[in-house]
């Protein structure tokens, strides 16, 4: 049965979407457009998306000692500069690709053997330890955060690299997805490795490893972006030393450090550090919703 | 079966790290949540049952669990809503689903901190376009009539909009009235997309043949075919959004803390904000424990109830 399109509907339908889809968007939008308009015009909500763009003065910059000519510049100019040298951004956004990939480093490194030998190993316990993974899955780590911060406080690790990767090294849901993907691969394969003389730790890393990209890839984005956007973890156990901040803590405390109406030096800097995120999902929008949505697909 | 003892190698490191990053930091916070510790003082004392019991008692805590439950409840059924909502239209459009299904995500991915401050800006009472929308709005005759409710007969300067043209708009995130649902709003406009996709996935499952048996059973409306068809084979859809949209609502911390800070008077003062402030900011350990032992009792019981209800089999396939 073939069903003719009613175009009425088809209408009606794209209205409710557009409308909704514009809210949306709204934030997006005023991020992008505050953080290219001049002062003046945020607080007038005036100048439309682009604003006006006429030259103005930056005071701090005068404050600094600097010409009036050199101290002249286009709204979107200053208000980047801003972001970029009144807050390290630059070593935020740095913070934030060191930590997202070690911990994805460091979780795959461990998940990857574990969901091997659960899926294809025999061997006392191995029950337990598969029982032991689920139990883990209930425990959501941001639950737990408060203990694991005085564990980390105890032995002297807050402020540190270490303190905002530790507790994410631990990746149950990876475990738990690996081995449901290695129970598909066929035992012929392994076997095959075996007779060639293959150790079983080469079999791992040379053997499941290559057969397992496309879950791996899905399970990076969803990592990275995870841990890219957090705030929980970082806020708790980086108190203070910039040094460290990964970009929303940063961001928090740009915010917190800039007088009241910097809006747009504001914007700019929340626009640089959600720019990466958004740009490579519309670039890979089935990969990224693939990955975000892991969780939700086992 | 080759007879190595290379899964202790491959193993043993997981096993350790979740013993020590996930189980032990239980106990931890069950030991101490019996404790009055603190990080200034050097030693503690026992004090049994004493920090559950304030949890009852004091109304800071009491308002705690109001703004939680509150929050969950209003987060879970419009976001759940509005994620089946936004993927049935999608799924049966001719033509663009696709573009709307990006915008819709777009939340999901966006740091939500950034998100925060740029509603922040959007509500903000004086500058935010919301009120100046809103503002310029009463001026505007059909705008005025459409949300004072006069075009259904209803006396416009007694309506809600209409009181705030004569008064002032409101300050969303600094007015107890406003704030958690300012903050609940942006709880939903992030967490639906989600919920979205994965109501798409299930959309995706239903067999074509089961809506031409509905025909031929006597439900030709649309309505008639989402009751009997959509609406049960999405069970196991159901489950799993509305347990893990409830899990993370539970969750919120970022938008409150970088907004509203708990308040005004305590009117957003969710757990994990009570969490966090009572045991990082005031180093109280034994009630920051306290609230990690309870918090984490909610988040087993939301998920044993998802376990308990897949397991009664919600949907016949």
């Amino acid at each position: 049965m073939k069903q003719r399109t009613n175009w009425g509907s088809e209408a009606g339908k794209h209205i409710v979407l557009i409308v909704g889809a514009l809210v949306v968007i709204l934030p997006f939008y005023l991020m992008l457009s505050f953080s290219l308009k001049s002062p003046s015009e945020i607080q007038s909500i005036s100048g439309g998306f682009f604003g006006a763009q006429e030259m103005m003065i930056d005071h701090r910059c005068l404050k600094a000692g600097r010409s009036e000519l050199e101290c002249t510049m286009l709204p979107i100019v200053y208000n980047y500069r801003a972001a970029f040298e009144e807050a390290p951004l630059l070593r935020y956004l740095l913070n934030g690709v060191i930590v997202t990939l070690s911990i994805f480093a460091i979780q795959v490194l461990i998940a990857l053997p574990c969901a091997y030998a659960l899926a294809k190993l025999k061997f006392w316990g191995r029950d337990v330890v598969f029982g032991m993974v689920i139990f883990c899955l209930l425990i959501p780590v941001h639950a737990i955060a408060f203990p694991i911060y005085l564990m980390l406080a105890k032995i002297g690790l807050t402020n540190t690299y270490a303190a905002l990767i530790i507790p994410w090294t631990i990746s149950v849901f990876g475990i738990f997805l690996m081995r449901q993907f290695f129970k598909t691969v066929p035992d012929d394969l392994i076997n095959a490795a075996r007779m060639d003389g293959m150790s079983e730790f080469s079999i791992v890393w040379k053997v499941m490893l290559p057969t397992a990209i496309p879950a791996l890839l899905a399970f990076a984005i969803f990592s990275v972006v995870a841990h890219w956007n957090d705030y929980y973890w970082p806020r708790i156990v980086i108190t203070g030393d910039h040094d460290l901040m990964t970009p929303p803590l940063g961001l928090r405390m740009f915010k917190s450090d800039m007088d009241g109406n910097e809006y747009g030096p504001m914007m700019a800097a929340a626009t640089v550090i959600v720019a990466p995120l958004v740009v490579a999902f519309l670039l890979a929008q089935r990969r990224f919703i693939e990955g975000i949505t892991l969780s939700g697909m086992k | 079966m080759a007879h190595s003892r290379s899964h202790i190698w491959f193993v043993g490191p997981a096993v350790i790290l979740m013993f020590v990053i996930l189980i032990l930091p239980i106990f931890v916070a069950g030991i101490f949540s019996f404790t009055d510790y603190n990080l200034g003082s050097t030693d503690f004392r026992w004090i049994g049952w004493k920090n559950y019991e304030a949890l009852g008692k004091y109304s800071a805590y009491r308002k705690m669990f109001t703004a939680s439950l509150t929050y969950v409840v209003i987060v879970v059924p419009v976001s759940v809503f509005l994620g089946l909502g936004s993927a049935m239209l999608i799924s049966s459009l001719r033509f663009g689903g696709e573009f709307y299904k990006a915008i819709f995500f777009l939340p999901v991915m966006a740091t939500l901190l950034a998100m925060a401050y740029a509603w922040e800006f959007t509500l903000d009472p004086v500058m935010g376009v919301l009120n100046k929308v809103l503002d310029d709005g009463c001026s505007v005759g059909w705008f005025y009539k459409f949300f004072t409710g006069s075009w259904l007969g209803f006396n416009p300067t007694e309506s809600w909009y209409g009181g705030l043209c004569s008064d002032r708009m409101p300050n969303w995130l600094g007015n107890k009235k406003y704030a958690l649902g300012s903050i609940a709003f942006i709880g939903i406009w992030q967490a639906f997309g989600f919920n979205m996709v994965l109501y798409l996935a299930g959309l995706m499952a239903v067999p074509r043949d089961l809506y031409a048996a509905a025909e031929i059973d006597g439900a030709n409306s649309t309505w008639e075919k989402f009751k009997l068809v959509t609406w049960p084979m999405l069970g196991p859809t159901h489950v799993f959004v509305v347990t893990i949209t409830s899990i993370r609502s539970f969750q919120v911390f970022d938008t409150v803390e970088a907004l509203t800070r708990g308040g005004p008077s305590k009117s957003t003062y969710v757990m994990v904000y009570a969490m966090f402030e009572k045991g990082v900011k005031q180093n109280l350990i034994g009630m920051g424990s306290t609230l990690t032992i309870v918090f984490l009792g909610f988040v087993l019981l939301l998920t044993l109830t998802q376990v308990f209800f897949i397991n009664r089999k919600v949907h016949y396939s």
